[in-house]
């Protein structure tokens, strides 16, 4: 019960914000107000029920299309908790980061929380139809969200971006249907180790699902939609596009499609890592190119969702863990970075790089912080991002030692575009006679942004406060595909 | 008569009662736009809830020598006619009045209701026959009532003579497959169409299938579609392209089952190619669309499309999913479809005009966008359930033709996308300029907008239910 309470009152939270009258203050408070419960409940999970999310708890079971077997079941398991709980504490952040939006600030926060109502769902559906009706969800919120609040290119950028994700949703759609015929359920339980199809059906059946997950997350060669969406929307917006979003497909990954269709996944993981590794490469080289701060903080965060891909592929215990955390750290980070971009977009009125410089003497909070996220981004350790990317690796090399030597490789490029950055954007003399003028983030701003930093370094330095809730999920996954 | 059969004759006693009511308030009453309205609207009430008591009371038969059967399946799609009806009445209410004609307007609305509730329930080929006839007819001039508008005209004249030759197609149909089977009652024609059939059998079955593709606006039969939609009076086109449409279906599927379940394999191939043609003519003329009625008539071709899918499914293992899957469908398009046209009554049907309306009428416009995105088959709105049944149809026969028409349909709903978001976008993103419409149409229609809306909305609580109850007792 708690689970879909949990689902559902942002539902409320976008019904009663409609309501309200049209008062800013009031509106940012109450916002906050409802999103503060859902983080609390999850906190109160964590708490209460922490050591016992091994497979799915806390679950809930209607049979809603009987002819069909499909159903409202839904539970949190140790794969989906670390999500759930970030989606919850992202959504928090994203309305506190919300300060540049004024416009229609009621459908902008209504928004949010029907994206959020999808992101909880998914975390936690334990059915396949559910899951993709939850997948869905996110859809027409983030559209919005892009398309209305989004700078002055939001309009294409929008519109690709719901064709592409939705072109891949319905393949995907595709493949859990064959599935569910196949196997004559829809539930996940029923389905573990593939439903008692054979290998020939579950290869078939995977590779839909894969596509449309590998478009979500974006793997490379699927990702051309991603830039214009993540360079024009709001900073609150991009807080759930790279901190949540990208996830949706990645845990699909993790938890749907290697689970249950083992063997039809298996030929594929080859790609998959390979994939990781081309999003770490790809992402730092376009990185490096990049002349504005946001595309750049962009192609940094589709490089680093290499790592989940890599250790999801990976198949044995280090592998999977990683790419379980590894999910966390990098919404943590990006979020931090989307969130302080914004920050100096707005002080100094331009993000191309070139224009910076300098600014750490200005804005101290802001530039080190920004410092901060940019080595956690390179993955320096006693921060979130090093555990998971050094798990990650380990596993990947375990099982594909040429992807894995490669995406070690891949780090070191990304430390490179990375100090770059700061060299040039928070270091060095400050450029323009303007920028003398500019002051520090203000308190609201660092109340978003805070948070995240303290997350990373807690994370970073007690790794275990996550890994002992996830790896009795994990273990459940290695038994099914007969992994160590 | 016995009262059984009394019993079972209920909604079209009904309907024939209140038609023929409306029709003197017409004659003996002069300011009577208001009277004629409610009587209307009353009388499909009356229709729809005493289909819905029979339906919930299970009651089922086959009457006058077997001609006429009462099953769930019938039921269903009465209940979705009667539906459908009274929000037109609602839509046509003032309209209709200025018009000065109001009676008449809906007594031509109660006789397309008789004749098809009537048609759900025929089990003899000629007395489907006539019960087409006799929901078409009073159509032509529902098309063509907007005396108002050349369009209109233009429109009612193109749907007559096109459907007047739909209709000797399918009587030509008919009669074949009565010169073959020496019956037009569908259980002796079952007998016959077995095994190989003889040419005069095919080209019977050809007709016949052609006549109705006619009638659902199937490709390439579909091209009085646009016109005709274009010039009728709004609450026509809403309600002709879900009504009469789903009650064509119901009859259709009933006469492929009952009627040719041996000949399956040939008719199931042509359901296959109809739906494919279908589905790509509606979708790609839809896209080129700047005008909203015209961009929604060739979205019915689309959806007729959809549910061909269905029809070709009726084969395997998918033969019980896909009379679900038309259940559903045509219950979730009437909503859907519905909705989308009642708001060109109350904006406009230039595309322009629903810029940003978002920002000057937002419960229309957030209805509209639920209406788009239900269209597109967005989980969890109507359409969504819909698309989901025949996939899983489709998936089920075991058939590589039948994989390839669900592998189009996929296509296909990807390619509907840019056509009915371009109207998301240019409600939400787009800002309001002098074209855009602050407020017309009467408060009935603008309640039927808000009613469609929830229903398209709630439509996985409410309506599946309902039509896995009919799954389980009527045709499959």
């Amino acid at each position: 019960m708690i689970t879909t309470l949990t689902i559902f009152i942002p539902l409320l939270g976008a019904i009663l914000v409609m309501l309200l009258p049209d008062e800013e203050r009031l509106l940012r408070y109450a916002a906050l107000g409802v999103a503060a419960i859902p983080l609390l409940l999850s906190v109160y999970v964590y708490f209460a029920f922490g050591d016992d999310l091994g497979v799915a708890a806390l679950s809930q079971d209607v049979t809603w299309i009987w002819s069909l077997n499909i159903g409202y079941r839904v539970g949190l398991g140790g794969l989906g908790f670390g999500m759930f709980f970030l989606s919850t504490f992202l959504t928090v952040i994203a309305i506190l980061a919300s300060w540049d939006v004024h416009r229609n600030l009621k459908q902008y926060f209504a928004a949010i929380f029907v994206a959020e109502v999808g992101m909880l769902g998914v975390f936690a559906a334990q059915d396949l139809i559910l899951f993709y009706v939850f997948f869905e969800l996110t859809l027409i919120p983030m559209y919005l969200l892009v398309g209305v609040w989004g700078d002055e290119n939001r309009r294409p950028a929008a519109i690709k971006f719901f064709i592409y994700t939705f072109l891949g949703s319905t393949v995907m759609l595709a493949g859990f249907l064959a599935f569910g015929i196949l196997a004559d359920t829809y539930a996940m339980d029923a389905l573990g180790g593939g439903g008692g199809l054979s290998r020939t059906a579950q290869v078939a059946v995977a590779a839909p699902i894969l596509f449309g997950l590998l478009v979500k997350v974006p793997a490379v060669p699927l990702h051309s939609w991603l830039l214009d969406v993540y360079v024009s929307s709001p900073t609150s917006t991009n807080v759930l596009l790279s901190g949540v979003l990208p996830k949706l497909g990645t845990y699909g990954l993790i938890s749907v499609a290697i689970p249950l269709l083992p063997q039809g996944v298996e030929p594929f993981l080859p790609y998959v890592a390979a994939f990781g590794v081309i999003n770490i490469v790809y992402g730092a080289f376009v990185a490096f190119l990049q002349p504005d701060l946001k595309a750049l903080v962009a192609y940094s965060s589709i490089g680093t969702l290499g790592f989940i891909l890599l250790g999801a592929a990976s198949g044995n215990a280090v592998g999977l863990n990683g790419a379980v955390f590894q999910q966390v750290s990098h919404g943590l980070y990006s979020a931090l970075l989307f969130i302080l971009v914004g920050v100096i977009a707005a002080r100094t009125g331009t993000r191309r790089i070139e224009a910076l410089g300098g600014l750490a003497a200005r804005m101290p909070w802001a530039g080190g912080l920004l410092a901060l996220g940019a080595l956690a981004a390179m993955g320096l350790p006693g921060l979130a991002v090093f555990v998971s990317e050094f798990m990650s690796i380990m596993g990947v090399y375990a099982t594909f030692p040429v992807q894995g030597v490669l995406a070690a490789l891949g780090i070191i490029l990304s430390a490179m575009y990375l100090l770059y950055m700061l060299a040039r954007v928070i270091f060095g003399p400050i450029e323009r006679p303007a920028y003398e003028e500019v002051g520090d983030a203000g308190p609201a701003e660092m109340a978003s942004v805070v948070p995240l930093a303290v997350l990373l370094v807690v994370l970073g330095i007690f790794p275990a406060l996550l890994m002992n809730i996830q790896r009795p999920a994990v273990d459940a996954v290695l038994s099914v595909i007969g992994g160590s | 008569m016995t009262g059984q059969a009394f019993i079972a004759l209920l909604p079209e006693l009904i309907s024939t009662g209140f038609l023929i009511l409306v029709l003197m308030v017409g004659v003996y009453s002069d300011s009577n736009a208001g009277i004629a309205a409610s009587l209307a609207a009353i009388g499909t009430l009356a229709v729809f809830a005493s289909a819905a008591v029979l339906l919930a009371s299970g009651f089922s038969g086959s009457f006058f020598g077997d001609g006429f059967v009462v099953d769930g399946f019938a039921l269903y799609f009465k209940l979705i006619v009667a539906g459908s009806a009274f929000f037109a009445v609602l839509a046509a209410a003032r309209w209709s009045g200025q018009t000065g004609d109001a009676p008449e307007y809906m007594t031509l609305i109660l006789s397309v209701v008789l004749g098809s509730t009537l048609l759900v329930s025929m089990r003899d080929l000629f007395g489907i026959f006539l019960a087409i006839e006799l929901a078409t007819i009073p159509s032509y001039a529902m098309v063509a009532f907007d005396r108002s508008r050349r369009e209109s005209a233009e429109g009612g004249m193109k749907y007559l003579i096109t459907g007047v030759i739909a209709s000797s197609v399918l009587l030509y149909g008919i009669v074949l497959i009565y010169g073959v089977s020496g019956s037009a009652m569908l259980s002796d024609v079952a007998d016959t169409f077995t095994g190989t059939l003889t040419p005069v059998a095919v080209l019977g079955l050809v007709l016949m299938i052609s006549g109705f593709a006619f009638k659902l606006s199937a490709a390439p039969f579909h091209f009085w579609t646009p016109d005709a939609y274009q010039g009728a009076p709004t609450s026509a086109a809403a309600f002709l392209s879900v009504g009469p449409k789903a009650a064509t279906f119901a009859v259709l599927l009933r006469i492929l089952l009952e009627g040719m379940p041996g000949a399956a394999p040939t008719w199931t191939a042509v359901m296959a190619f109809l739906a494919i043609i279908t589905m790509f003519v509606g979708n790609l003329s839809a896209l080129r669309q700047r005008n909203v009625r015209r961009m929604l008539a060739y979205s019915s071709v689309a959806h007729s499309g959809y549910i061909l899918a269905a029809f070709a499914a009726l084969q395997g293992g998918g033969v019980a999913f896909a009379v679900q899957a038309v259940l559903i469908y045509t219950a979730a398009y009437a909503v859907m479809n519905m909705g989308a046209f009642l708001v060109i009554d109350l904006v406009g049907e230039d595309a322009k005009s629903y810029n940003g309306l978002v920002r000057t009428n937002p419960g229309v416009a957030a209805s509209m966008a639920l209406f788009m995105a239900a269209l597109v088959g967005i989980p969890p709105l109507s359409g969504f359930f819909g698309k989901l049944w025949i996939i899983i149809a489709g998936a089920s026969t075991g058939s590589i033709l039948v994989y390839i028409v669900v592998g189009a349909l996929v296509v296909n709903t990807v390619l509907s996308v840019p056509y009915y978001f371009g109207i998301i976008r240019n409600m939400i993103l787009e800002e309001p300029t002098t074209d855009t419409v602050t407020s017309k149409g009467s408060g009935a229609v603008r309640f039927s907008v808000y009613v469609l809306a929830v229903l398209a909305t709630l439509f996985g609580l409410l309506i599946i239910p309902l039509s896995a109850l009919v799954g389980a007792s009527g045709l499959a």
